[in-house]
């Protein structure tokens, strides 16, 4: 990651003007403008080709890329290509996520495909919600809009409709960076600890707070008030740590963990279970009973057919006794008729 | 199919009958064994956040857990030479199952390293060793089945409970899952109540013993046949009780055969053993994070370590019968050495192989491979020294692998972290391995020319005086 940074840093350098500012905040600073170009980096450029395929021999291609800069040879951006095609139907659109966690300004542009440009007479809208914004770059096979984001009511979805002879659609959703929770519960016991971690993935954000539910409310948790039953530690820029310390049954219900943005904020949900200790007991205690009676079973199993092999070898002796009695009685008996008949 | 073997236990094995559930219970112990620490590390992001601190201190609890397992190795030889297999295999048990129910109620990362690493640790050890030895018991002939079939045990332990430890994980939180891993864990102890004891008593004397006890044996059993199973120890106490004044060494050696150590099939299977263990386990650990840094996601990199798993299951068993036949079995130990070699070759290969499908084919090989070496590991140690020493045996070899499997994965490690690469890691391991196979190879082969010329010297000694009721011994029992 180190790598990359510097060579995007060193690219934009090398390259042409920058459009874009910070708006409010602090002045000038070169960390942070750096650390911004990174940002902006992350969601540069991302071309994405929207292929249609309609029933009119002729297809519309449209690429949308977010500009950061005006201009610019193609070795100057990052691209990443998608490719998504929308078979059927026209009037279906494209969408793209960006992801803004402070103020910057932007350039959106949906350019036609090279291969398109004999096209013409084609209108090009830019709208945000209902109301129409203005272009501001315009060229045969481009149309983009500048747009300075300072808040959060400037987020939203803007869109760009390319009508020619059919109608394509491409959508940029702006929105604060999203917060994860955790999808399964966290299971803990009556007495015990719990912790509750909850992270940002590459933005940092200014603020972290987190809200505990009461019935349909989010009541905010304050760990200086309640230092004995809360301890809210940020471990580091993007990640903070919620350890709620001797859980009883009423700590159990969903959290929130609230990460603030310049422009705007995020939430991340969590699961508390807290679960008293008969919970598991009661299968320890199955699967120990089920170890005794089988290790019982055997051992009874083992006595029995030794009991068995005994008396088996007994018979089997006694047998031999006899035998051998018989042959005794029978040798003397030979023995003395010889003698006999000697 | 299988040759004839002349045995060394002073009795007859029964070759199946209840053996087979003694193979069912030696399974079990060996997979339990195998898998637990391997299945551990579910637990790691948990505690690691519960108790803040950093992954390598939480690694330690598995380290120290595989460390006390095969160091305890020589503990367990001297239990079972004095005790018999099952009594310690059901001391094993309870212990293991005290270690995790302890750990339950742990408030300190200390307090882990100790209940779950040295108890439990210790506890399988006391587990894997003792149901070793008495597959060497109850098998003579079909002996190389039955180890391929008890050694199986791991990779199914292995499919059932990881996901079992994550279905825990998710219902009861790392304590209730910790107490029911015990209650788990003592299921050894119905392994080890399957592992009836049995000796030169229980094979051929049976009505002797019924009736008149342990004292009738000391005249049916020779010398030699001494040094085995648990009702033939009774007797060897009394006989060192009446001499009195016997030296130390040779009393220590009843316990724990030191002697092996001129032994020089023993000694070959050591070092090649060794030096093989240095790059056996690390290409399992580090094969996931390897193909998650190719690019591959994270479920199919898991799904590779399954594939694996399913071959190995395969393989063990398959390994056991190949190793039984009548090509295989007089050779066993050059079938070894070249599946050690394949396995190294497989490493050597691995990065050659691009993108996910040559990773899958990698997979495949190395399961097999891996199954391969892990069916016969002991089997020819047995081979080389004998059932009746080998209880003595595995507790030196496993004390002495313990520290180049504990080695292993760091070394793997540093190379990686060096290199910033993989396949440096790689190459490590499929050298070692491959010069390992190349010196067992080369060794056996000289073992087996001299054991045939002290054959042949034996039977011109033989041919000139025979006494009556002399035991042949196998030319194996000796130098």
């Amino acid at each position: 990651m180190p790598a990359a940074f510097s060579g995007n840093r060193l690219r934009l350098l090398l390259c042409l003007s920058l459009s874009f500012s910070l708006s409010g905040g602090s002045p000038a600073d070169p960390t942070m403008t750096t650390q911004d170009v990174n940002k902006s980096q992350a969601n540069f450029l991302t071309k994405m080709q929207a292929g249609l395929n309609e029933s009119s021999p002729e297809h519309m291609m449209a690429t949308q890329t977010v500009n950061q800069q005006t201009q610019g040879s193609p070795s100057d951006h990052l691209t990443l290509g998608h490719n998504i095609s929308t078979p059927g139907v026209s009037g279906t659109s494209v969408e793209k996520n960006i992801t803004l966690d402070r103020g910057t300004r932007i350039e959106l542009s949906c350019r036609l495909d090279n291969k398109y440009s004999h096209l013409k007479s084609l209108q090009v809208t830019w709208k945000r919600g209902n109301e129409t914004v203005r272009h501001i770059n315009k060229t045969e096979t481009s149309w983009s809009i500048q747009l300075r984001i300072s808040d959060n009511s400037k987020l939203g979805s803007y869109s760009c409709t390319v009508k020619g002879e059919e109608e394509i659609s491409a959508i940029f959703h702006l929105q604060v960076p999203k917060i994860e929770g955790k999808e399964k519960p966290i299971v803990s016991y009556e007495g015990d600890t719990a912790v509750m971690i909850c992270k940002s993935f590459g933005y940092t954000p200014i603020a972290w707070t987190w809200y505990m539910t009461n019935g349909s409310e989010q009541i905010a948790i304050n760990d200086t008030l309640l230092a004995n039953k809360y301890v809210i530690h940020r471990i580091s820029a993007n990640v903070t740590h919620m350890k709620i310390l001797k859980l009883t049954k009423e700590d159990n219900g969903v959290y929130w963990c609230e990460a603030a943005f310049e422009l705007g904020k995020s939430k991340g949900k969590l699961k508390l279970k807290v679960l008293s200790f008969m919970v598991p007991l009661k299968p320890f205690l199955a699967i120990v009973a089920e170890v005794v009676i089988l290790v019982t079973i055997i051992f009874l199993y083992e006595m029995y057919s030794k009991k068995k092999e005994k008396s088996a070898e007994a018979e089997k002796e006694f047998d031999q006794i006899e035998q051998l009695k018989s042959e005794e009685s029978n040798g003397l008996e030979n023995s003395s008729a010889r003698h006999r008949k000697i | 199919m299988s040759p004839s073997v002349p045995s060394d236990l002073g009795y007859v094995p029964p070759d199946g009958g209840w053996g087979w559930a003694v193979v069912f219970g030696a399974s079990i112990s060996v997979g339990f064994a195998y898998t637990f620490p391997k299945a551990f590390t579910i637990y790691f992001k948990e505690l690691q956040a519960v108790y803040s601190i950093s992954y390598s201190q939480i690694a330690w609890i598995t380290s120290i857990m595989c460390a006390t397992t095969y160091g305890g190795g020589p503990i367990s030889s001297i239990l079972v030479n004095r005790y018999g297999s099952r009594p310690v295999v059901i001391f094993g048990g309870l212990l293991c199952g005290i270690g995790m129910v302890s750990a339950a109620f742990c408030t300190s990362i200390l307090q882990l390293y100790i209940c779950v690493g040295f108890i439990t640790g210790f506890g399988l050890a006391l587990n894997l060793q003792p149901s070793v030895i008495i597959i060497g018991k109850y098998f003579l002939k079909k002996r190389p089945i039955a180890n391929g079939l008890a050694m199986a045990g791991s990779p199914v332990m292995l499919c059932t409970l990881a996901p079992l430890n994550q279905f825990l994980f998710d219902n009861f939180g790392w304590r209730g899952s910790f107490l029911i891993l015990g209650a788990i864990l003592l299921n050894c102890c119905v392994a080890g109540a399957l592992f009836r004891p049995i000796g030169p008593a229980t094979a051929s004397v049976k009505t002797q013993m019924a009736e008149e006890g342990k004292g009738a044996l000391k005249e049916e059993v020779t010398e030699d046949a001494m040094e085995m199973s648990s009702p033939t120890n009774v007797p060897m106490e009394n006989k060192t009780e009446e001499e009195g004044g016997k030296d130390c060494c040779e009393k220590i050696n009843q316990y724990l055969d030191f002697s092996l150590f001129k032994h020089r099939g023993f000694l070959i299977y050591l070092i090649g053993n060794v030096l093989m263990f240095l790059g056996f386990f690390a290409p399992i650990v580090f094969l996931a994070p390897y193909a998650k840094h190719i690019g591959i996601d994270e479920y199919s990199a898991a799904f590779l370590l399954s594939i694996l798993a399913i071959v190995d299951m395969i393989a063990r068993p398959t390994t056991g019968i190949i190793a039984n036949s009548k090509w295989v079995r007089p050779r066993i130990q050059y079938f070894f050495s070249f599946s050690i070699a394949f396995n190294g070759t497989c490493h050597l290969l691995c990065p050659l192989a691009s993108g996910y499908t040559g990773l899958v084919v990698y997979s495949i090989f190395f399961g097999l491979a891996f199954g391969m070496v892990c069916a016969m590991l002991f089997e020819t140690l047995m081979d080389l020294v004998g059932a009746a020493r080998f209880t003595s045996a595995v507790g030196l070899v496993t004390i002495a692998e313990c520290c180049t499997i504990l080695l292993g994965p760091p070394i793997g490690g540093t190379l990686i972290d060096t290199f910033g690469d993989y396949k440096y890691m790689f190459i490590k391991c499929g050298a070692v391995m491959v010069l390992a196979g190349t010196f067992l190879f080369i060794m056996n082969y000289y073992n087996y020319h001299m054991l045939a010329k002290e054959e042949k010297e034996r039977k011109d000694h033989a041919g000139v005086g025979t006494r009556q009721g002399e035991m042949q011994y196998s030319s194996k029992t000796f130098n």
